[in-house]
């Protein structure tokens, strides 16, 4: 084992991952939002319904794209630079990673595609099926992540046979509380990430005194009316995931707290049972990524409490600026406290892999430093630049606000804005063709080449 | 149970390089068969509907491999990471082309997308190549050097290319048809030049598999017991979506699509 391999290699793995994680944690509760919408907007029929789904589910879609490529990379890592866990869990990890692909991720992405390009030719109900499956076998796949991941964290259901972990009790694995518990708490996470996205897009248009008041004010209050009861089942869940680390990970819980007596007492007893070694994880890592999230929660749950009593009133949520700036800076908030607990999580488990079984040194492949170099640079400088598309696109998009091109845009011949060929197509060619509640002061002029610049200018 | 596995793994394989490869031809052919950015839309929409539920095969394939074969996996994919790194980043560069081609500004933005794909349609032809002249040789724990190597991947992209190019054939319309159907040839049947291929690419990964000790490097009794079945149970019905949406989207194409 190479030294400089092994610190590349994780240096990947936590750079990708968690660059996978946070585009996942937007994509997995946007989706519910725009299942949710669609739902009402299947039920009831208005175009206003209809345009509130296009519009989030054009920003899902972006983000689901960057979502997708950089879970690939995930999907290849743990064979290419962790070898050793493969070899040594793979019987159990190996197996709960086959079932996400295969049940939930195939799924998912055939019912996307259904979905996506599906708009205007499936049947209005079997469409609204597709982005509810889409949700459904999102959660499952999260699920099975969490159950590899669990079973890294607190390893439980397995017995040993020549070296090698094999599966014993399965039920045991499913149910692992190291798994339950994440995903109860990724899952509220992710919704209170979409919540505070939503809130924060929202407002930006408020704040910019949008024609758009009406879709923006739904929005805005769907926003801050899911993420307060989506912070609160957070901290549930991260609560109780934090009770258990002193049976599971008592060493986690003393580094975080500082306790250096505890701390020497568990090296001690940790070198008697495993040999020596080094068994106490990064102190910077492990507490900073747990300060990050306490922080965040904090500030979360203030904006959060004073959010859902100033949704309550109509003209707040129209005109109180300064509240429309406070949520537009929030966006990233949920963000920071997801990365922070994930940090947390992962670095405080070190130096163990799969916890108390196989220490991470031992689980790198044995690749060349020189195969490993090359392969973190490649992957950090693509991640980079996705991360840095994914936002301007979104940005894009959420700026222009609800257009009648791109996504469910209806393409039959006689029904759209079909044009004489010109430089935008499908780029904003869509402009004044919306119901507009304040209707079009634009007259016949040319349209504008980025619908969002046609919005009165911001007043301060 | 280890031979019901080995016949999962071949068939998600097989069915990544017939469905997949269909995309991914057409996709290293975009600007011969689109010569405008219009022409190049709908080049795009022959595919467009098909290629996520394409590409998943493949990561089925490797979900299959890491949960029945996962010593084996681990072997295979550390031994072949640079060429795993290059198949990675082509598929994302294409990916990301495909996906954020109608959603920035101008003309050259879209350019510089169609240039992604094409380009990233390439590296995972390539790679492919790459990959099986490893696996093909029998020596899969490093990745494939010399002219063997050169020579691989440059016939396996010019299959990947003309199965594309069977796929253009039957799917489009208007000019971009009449510049496949060309290169096709005027001497069989689209459909026969298009089976042909297929079979040729499904075959690719059957033969390199079967250098591959499958049988021997098998997880253990106790996970296969389990895994395979829930497996074969959820296949058929993953068969029977995905022939579903080849159903809705059988027409050809006649105007652009989302992306």
């Amino acid at each position: 084992m190479n030294q400089d391999v092994l610190d590349l290699a994780r240096l990947q793995f936590a750079l990708t991952a968690g660059g996978h994680f946070l585009f996942v944690a937007l994509t997995l509760g946007l989706v519910t939002i725009v299942a949710a919408l669609q739902t009402r907007a299947t039920i009831s029929g208005k175009p206003q319904d209809a345009r509130m789904v296009r519009f989030w589910g054009q920003l899902y879609v972006i983000n689901y794209a960057v979502g997708i490529v950089t879970g690939l990379v995930m999907e290849f890592q743990f064979g290419m630079a962790w070898s050793g866990l493969t070899h040594e869990a793979g019987n159990i990890l190996g197996a709960s990673l086959a079932v996400e692909t295969i049940v939930a991720f195939f799924v998912e992405s055939t019912f996307l595609g259904l979905w996506i390009f599906g708009w205007h030719r499936l049947n209005r109900w079997a469409h609204l099926a597709a982005i509810w499956i889409v949700a459904l076998t999102a959660y499952v796949s999260a699920y099975w992540i969490l159950v590899s991941n669990g079973f890294l964290n607190h390893p439980v259901g397995y017995s040993s046979e020549n070296g090698e972990l094999v599966l014993d009790d399965p039920v045991a694995v499913l149910t692992n509380p190291s798994a339950l518990l994440a995903f109860g708490h990724v899952l509220a996470g992710a919704l209170l990430t979409a919540g505070f996205f939503m809130a924060g897009v929202s407002a930006y248009h408020l704040f910019r005194r949008s024609p758009e008041w009406d879709f923006f004010g739904r929005s805005l209050r769907i926003g801050v009316f899911v993420s307060a009861p989506a912070l609160m089942a957070a901290a549930v869940f991260g609560g109780i995931q934090f009770a258990t680390l002193t049976t599971f990970q008592p060493m986690k819980s003393a580094v975080f707290s500082g306790k250096a007596a505890e701390i020497a007492r568990l090296q001690a007893e940790l070198s008697a049972e495993f040999g020596p070694g080094d068994y106490v994880p990064s102190e910077a890592w492990t507490r900073g990524g747990g300060l990050v999230m306490l922080i965040g929660f904090a500030l979360m749950m203030y904006l959060c409490f004073a959010g859902v009593i100033l949704a309550c009133f109509k003209t707040v949520v129209f005109r109180f600026r300064f509240w429309h700036l406070v949520l537009m800076a929030a966006v990233p908030l949920p963000y920071l406290a997801m990365i922070g607990g994930w940090v947390f999580r992962e670095s405080g488990r070190q130096p163990w892999v799969v916890y108390g079984l196989l220490k991470t040194e031992d689980a790198v492949s044995d690749l060349s430093p020189g195969t490993m170099r090359l392969s973190l640079t490649v992957f950090t400088t693509v991640f980079a630049l996705l991360a840095l598309l994914n936002a301007w696109l979104l940005a894009r998009h959420a700026r222009r606000g609800p257009v009648e091109s791109g996504l469910g845009h209806d393409e039959r011949p006689g029904r759209d804005d079909q044009k004489p060929d010109g430089s935008g197509r499908g780029d904003g060619s869509g402009e004044g063709h919306g119901p507009k509640p304040n209707g079009s002061d634009q007259g016949d002029g040319p349209p504008p080449s980025d619908p969002a610049d046609a919005l009165p200018a911001p007043r301060y | 149970m280890e031979t019901l596995a080995i016949a999962l793994l071949a068939f998600f394989a097989a069915g990544w390089f017939v469905l997949a490869g269909a995309d991914i031809g057409t996709g290293m052919l975009t600007p011969w068969l689109g010569r405008g950015d219009r022409e190049r839309r709908l080049v795009l929409a022959s595919f467009a509907p098909f290629f996520l539920g394409n590409e998943v095969w493949l990561v089925a394939t490797a979900g299959v491999l890491v949960g029945c074969f996962p010593a084996l996996e681990g072997e295979l994919l550390s031994g072949q990471a640079p060429v795993l790194v290059a198949l990675l980043t082509g598929w994302i560069v294409r990916d990301t082309g495909l996906w954020s081609r109608g959603r920035g500004p101008g003309p050259r933005w879209r350019a510089g997308c169609d240039a992604a794909v094409t380009s990233g349609s390439w590296t995972v032809a390539l790679s492919w190549g790459w990959l099986l002249a490893a696996l093909l040789t029998g020596r899969p724990d490093a990745p494939a050097t010399g002219v063997t190597a050169v020579l691989t991947a440059l016939a396996v992209a010019a299959l990947f290319a003309a199965h594309g190019l069977g796929f253009a054939t039957l799917r489009l319309t208007g000019l971009p048809y009449e510049r496949a159907r060309k290169l096709v040839g005027r001497a069989g049947r689209p459909w026969q030049s298009f089976a042909l291929t297929g079979v040729l690419l499904g075959g690719l990964p059957l033969g390199a598999g079967t250098t591959l000790p499958l049988a021997e490097k098998a997880a253990s009794p106790a996970t296969l017991a389990l895994l395979v079945p829930a497996l074969l149970v959820v296949t058929p019905l993953l068969v029977a979506v995905q022939a579903w949406t080849w159903h809705a989207f059988r027409h050809r194409v006649t105007r652009p699509s989302y992306l």
